[in-house]
């Protein structure tokens, strides 16, 4: 099908959104809650654009959950896309007073934080990428839980989860750098829970968790060799990366 | 209902809760609702036996728990003072009402008595806006209360034994 | 007596009203004293028949007890009345006068509650059975027409002519939204997958609104088949009412309704001998203002924490468990009966152009006469406020109305005359809402009334978008040192650039309407805002730290009224001598305030 963004004709196949056809088409459009691996979760509300319909009347969506539809016509940017951006980054530059990456990108678009009574050095901007990616690891122990302003991500009861296998796939993800892991004495420390580290038997790197081990050998029923990923792949041509996650 | 205390007697309890549904997700909010009543709180015990019942991540049964108003995760006192602060009642001196339970009892919204006879509770809107300000304890409604009645009011529970001078 | 009530199967019905508004004020006593005094009741031929009905609306004045067919109405009733009144009115024929409405301004007494002027000016469709029947007896509801719509749709319509009327009647959601409801059957049926389902929304979240409670609890069969006939419509076959945790006799009473349907054979398999099939399933919430939101709504419904989606596919096409799904309002269905009884265009003959039919309000704050009442689209503000809900009480002054719930805005006296109807409300910065009114007189601060909302949204909304989450931190700590006197005046335009921010880019209607407290008082009562922060005065005499109070020796009396009802004991002075606040104990509650009859306590 056939869409019109920023007055040139783009195709898109259906069942794509916005965001997936300006990506691939390299619009820019600033996100802080998408990622590929993921599908668009409409969360933190960058990634506005506008519609304009056959009177010229324009309205606002989240590209990264709106699906594409034949004749589309579609704005990235404008006067009033750019005060709500601007505006997005203000508050959160407002909440996550201790992210520096966060006011490094006020300082960006030009804004300053609001002088509000703030969350304590807070860095999480509550774009839920690490519980996504948690799920996808196949532990899903983190959630957004409470509601409102009160909303937080956590583990239950904040506790060391179960099913957690410190595997820090939120760790990596996370674009603040809100998410704190320790790591020392071969063990590393993440979501309060203690792990400990498994070294690489080639170069020495500690390179994985006990727990993530484990649990490999439990889905797979394969006993890997204790060796990191960049030295597993020299050895064995790639084959076993599959069974990383 | 006797308060429940030991693990065992939650494990039994909630398994007779959760064997009165089928093992679907959809049930989640009906199974808490149930928890909720017969404990006066949300056990982590119950929840996580509801969470490997249903087939849902610990971690969303969490998340549902901290979602609604209905369920508390910490256990409630054996009265439960509601007091109205939805906007008929705001605008006729909820607050007021509020000020004055914790003069007498020491708590604030959310909090429940070091006895545990008393926790208190701010609602929205109880649907008798006409006899607002009201209140409501356990099933009782009060309407029309003013700060000079808590007193009485609080008396026919018994008070607050910790501080029963107080009352 | 007995010769005028052939009608009603030769006896008298006396009426208890058991809504909550009246059972707190003691119904419940009342209702069973009755039951005990006319149990085998050896002095009557017949004995009258006894009914707990559902709230009839007046609750100012309850608990109301209505003698039918002689149409008597009772009003504030208690346990010990109840001998009198078999004694005289029951037995004897006589009106007992002390239990009669009298009219404030006439000074007449009214026999029934229809004479009254809260009644007169109703028209009743959604509310018609309430206060009439028993809600628990679905032959009461059978007695009044009930499933008498259903069973012409069944034998005597197709679904599309079904559809067809609802479109012709114009009827549009009575949830907020003000979605033409025809339309968005038609939009459910043309998607050919199935199955489909059907939700009645009974999460009634607004703080302050009833009515939808008042349908569930008194009239809950109606609610039923409304939905029976929109699945006639959908071919759909299973649907769910949702109701708010904290309504327990609704709850009861849909859980009766629902068996007592089901036994009758209004619900199952092969309804009334047709090919229709459909059931109803009813869903306790979970206690949260955003599942009143349809996506949110249906994801709690599916057992997930109450966020709602991108409505950028409705849920006509993708609702429950990605299935079409029409979703409508408590009020709406209720509406809907009617409409096949009496044909669309009877109903599309009341209200205004693009509202038709009437609408449930509740008439709540400082008003006369609160309560429920329903009334035709187009009906001015002051003639609910005064003709109906009589007005303002305690001699004080009319400043605004707040209409549409916690994201509605506030409507200024210049617009009283307003004729309200859905696009009239949105155009002045509020809306319906579900049908909330709270008027507010000159001691409510209209600053404090945004800051009020702002936190309850704030608390209540899901958190998961910014605009709405971080919208609403922002909005609430400014409102906050506003209140508290630390405001400035730069802070005003922060307030309005927000607002607009959020009202673009929220990801659902509880965030883009979050700023209409913020935005109407902005607009209408500016002055009170600019005293705050610049004369650091709360003109209202709310705002504890920015309020002095103190009793005018003039005007006092001395009636020790203010002195009873001071929580902290801060009023001195002796019976018939003027009195005095000690501002040392005073907390600025503003009870004496409030009450003074004199007006002799002011804000300095
Ligand atoms: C924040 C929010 C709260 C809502 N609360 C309710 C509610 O309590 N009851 C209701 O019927 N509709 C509520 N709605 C409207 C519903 O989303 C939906 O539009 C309505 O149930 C559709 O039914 P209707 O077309 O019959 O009005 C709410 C909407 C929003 C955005
Ligand atoms: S607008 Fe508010 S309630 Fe709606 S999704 Fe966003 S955070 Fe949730
Ligand atoms: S990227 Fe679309 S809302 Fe975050
Ligand atoms: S606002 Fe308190 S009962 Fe409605």
């Amino acid at each position: 099908m056939k869409l019109i963004i920023d007055g040139r004709e783009v195709s898109a196949y259906p069942g794509e959104t916005i965001l997936e056809v300006c990506r691939r088409e390299n619009i820019f459009i600033p996100t802080l809650c998408y990622h590929p691996a993921f599908k668009g979760q409409g969360v933190c509300r960058m990634c506005m654009v506008e519609l304009e319909d056959e009177n010229g009347n324009r309205r606002m969506v989240a590209s990264c959950t709106y699906p594409v539809q034949e004749g589309l016509k579609i704005v990235t940017f404008s006067a009033k896309i750019d005060k709500v951006r601007k505006n997005i980054i203000r508050l959160l530059a407002s909440r996550a007073k201790g992210s520096d990456y966060i006011q490094d990108l006020a300082g960006q678009y030009g804004v300053e934080p609001l002088d509000l009574p703030g969350l304590d050095n807070e860095k999480c901007i509550l774009c839920r990428l690490c519980v996504n990616a948690c799920k996808l690891m196949g532990s899903s122990v983190l959630a957004a839980v409470w509601r409102g302003i009160d909303k937080k991500i956590s583990t239950p009861y904040e506790e060391a989860a179960e099913e957690c296998i410190g595997c820090a796939a939120c760790y990596e993800v996370c674009p603040t750098g809100a998410i704190e892991m320790k790591e020392e004495n071969g063990q590393r420390i993440i979501w309060n829970k203690v792990f400990n580290l498994v070294l690489c038997q080639h170069c020495g790197k500690a390179y994985a968790t006990e727990e993530q081990i484990a649990l490999v050998e439990r889905k797979t029923g394969i006993s890997l060799p204790a060796l990191c990923e960049a030295c597993r792949s020299q050895n064995l041509a790639g084959r076993l990366k599959n069974f990383s996650g | 209902m006797p308060e429940i205390i030991d693990a065992t007697a939650i494990e039994k309890a909630c398994k007779e809760i959760l064997d009165h549904y089928a093992p679907e997700p959809r049930y989640i909010l009906a199974i808490m609702q149930d928890m909720q009543k017969r404990f006066n709180y949300l056990p982590p015990q119950g929840l996580k036996m509801l969470a490997s019942y249903t087939g849902v991540p610990f971690s969303q049964v969490y998340a549902m728990a901290s979602f609604y108003k209905a369920f508390s995760l910490k256990p409630k006192g054996r009265y439960i003072i509601k007091v109205c602060d939805g906007t008929a009642c705001h605008i006729k001196g909820a607050e007021t009402l509020v000020e004055q339970i914790y003069k007498y009892l020491q708590i604030r919204p959310g909090e429940t008595t070091r006895d545990g006879s008393f926790s208190l509770e701010t609602v929205n809107c109880l649907g008798a806006c006409a006899l607002a300000p009201v209140m409501v304890i356990n099933e009782k409604v009060y309407g029309k209360v003013t700060p000079a009645d808590i007193e009485r009011i609080i008396k026919e529970y018994g008070g607050w034994a910790d501080e029963g001078k107080q009352c | 007596m007995k010769e005028n009530n052939v009608k009603e199967k030769g006896c008298t019905k006396i009426m208890v009203c058991c809504g909550t508004g009246c059972t707190a004020n003691g119904a419940r006593q009342v209702l069973a004293r009755l039951e005990e005094k006319l149990r085998g009741n050896k002095n009557f031929e017949v004995v009258p028949v006894l009914k707990a009905t559902g709230c009839n609306g007046w609750c100012e004045k309850g608990p109301l007890v209505k003698i039918m067919p002689e149409d008597i109405t009772y009003c504030q009733v208690k346990a010990e009345d109840v001998d009198e009144i078999i004694e005289k009115t029951l037995l004897r024929g006589e009106k007992i006068k002390r239990l009669l409405y009298r009219d404030p301004q006439t000074k007449e007494f009214l026999v029934s509650l229809h004479q009254t002027d809260f009644y007169r000016k109703q028209k009743k469709i959604a509310l018609r059975n309430i206060g009439e029947i028993d809600p628990a007896s679905i032959d009461d509801y059978i007695e009044r027409d009930g499933y008498k719509a259903l069973e012409k749709a069944l034998k005597y319509m197709t679904p599309d002519e079904v559809l067809e009327e609802v479109i012709k009647s114009g009827l549009r959601g009575r949830g907020g939204g003000g979605f033409p409801t025809g339309r968005k059957w038609q939009a459910c049926k043309k998607v050919p997958r199935f199955p489909k389902y059907i939700i009645c929304n009974g999460d009634e979240g607004d703080p302050g609104a009833f009515m939808d409670r008042s349908i569930m609890e008194g009239d809950p069969h109606t609610i039923i088949e409304g939905m029976l006939i929109c699945a006639y419509v959908l071919q759909a076959e299973k649907g769910f009412i949702y109701v708010r945790d904290e309504y327990d006799l609704a709850v009861k009473h849909l859980t009766q309704a629902i068996l007592d349907a089901r036994r009758c054979g209004f619900l199952g398999k092969n309804i009334l001998g047709s090919s229709l099939s459909f059931d109803i399933e009813l869903v306790r919430g979970g206690g949260a203002f955003v599942c009143g939101e349809e996506t949110a709504l249906i994801k709690s419904i599916e057992g997930f924490p109450g966020e709602p989606r991108d409505k950028y596919i409705f849920p006509t096409e993708s609702g429950l468990w990605g299935q079409p799904t029409v979703i409508n309002n408590v009020e709406t269905w209720a509406n809907i009966p009617v409409i096949i009884l009496e044909g669309g265009e009877k109903f599309a003959s009341l209200g205004t152009e693009g509202s038709k039919g009437t609408k449930v309000f509740s008439l709540v704050g400082k008003v006369v006469n609160t309560g429920l009442v329903e009334v035709p689209m187009g009906i001015t503000l002051r003639e609910i406020i005064y003709e109906i809900g009589g007005g303002i009480p305690n001699g004080r002054q009319f400043k605004a109305v707040q209409t549409g719930g916690p994201s509605g805005g506030c409507i200024p006296a210049q617009l009283l005359d307003l004729e309200i109807d859905f696009d009239t409300l949105t155009r002045e910065g509020s809306m319906m809402g579900s049908g909330g009114i709270i008027v507010m007189d000159d001691t409510t601060c209209m600053v404090e009334v945004a800051r009020y909302y702002t936190n309850f949204l704030a608390v209540e909304s899901c958190g998961k978008c910014t605009p709405c989450r971080e919208g609403l931190r922002a909005l609430l700590a400014i409102l906050t040192r506003i209140v508290k006197g630390e405001g400035k005046m730069e802070d005003l335009e922060l307030l309005q650039e927000i607002s607009e921010v959020m009202q673009e880019a929220s990801l659902c209607a509880l965030g883009r309407t979050a700023p209409n407290p913020v935005l109407s008082t902005l607009k209408y009562f500016q002055d009170e805002y600019v005293a705050h922060i610049i004369d650091r005065r709360c003109p209202a005499g709310v705002c504890p730290e920015l309020t002095v109070f103190e009793i005018d020796a003039e005007l006092c009396t001395g009636c020790t009224l203010c002195q009873k009802n001071c929580p902290v004991d801060a009023i001195t002075g002796e019976a018939k001598k003027a009195h005095i606040i000690q501002q040392d104990k005073c907390i600025r509650c503003g009870e004496c305030y409030r009450s003074c009859r004199f007006r002799a306590v002011k804000v300095k």
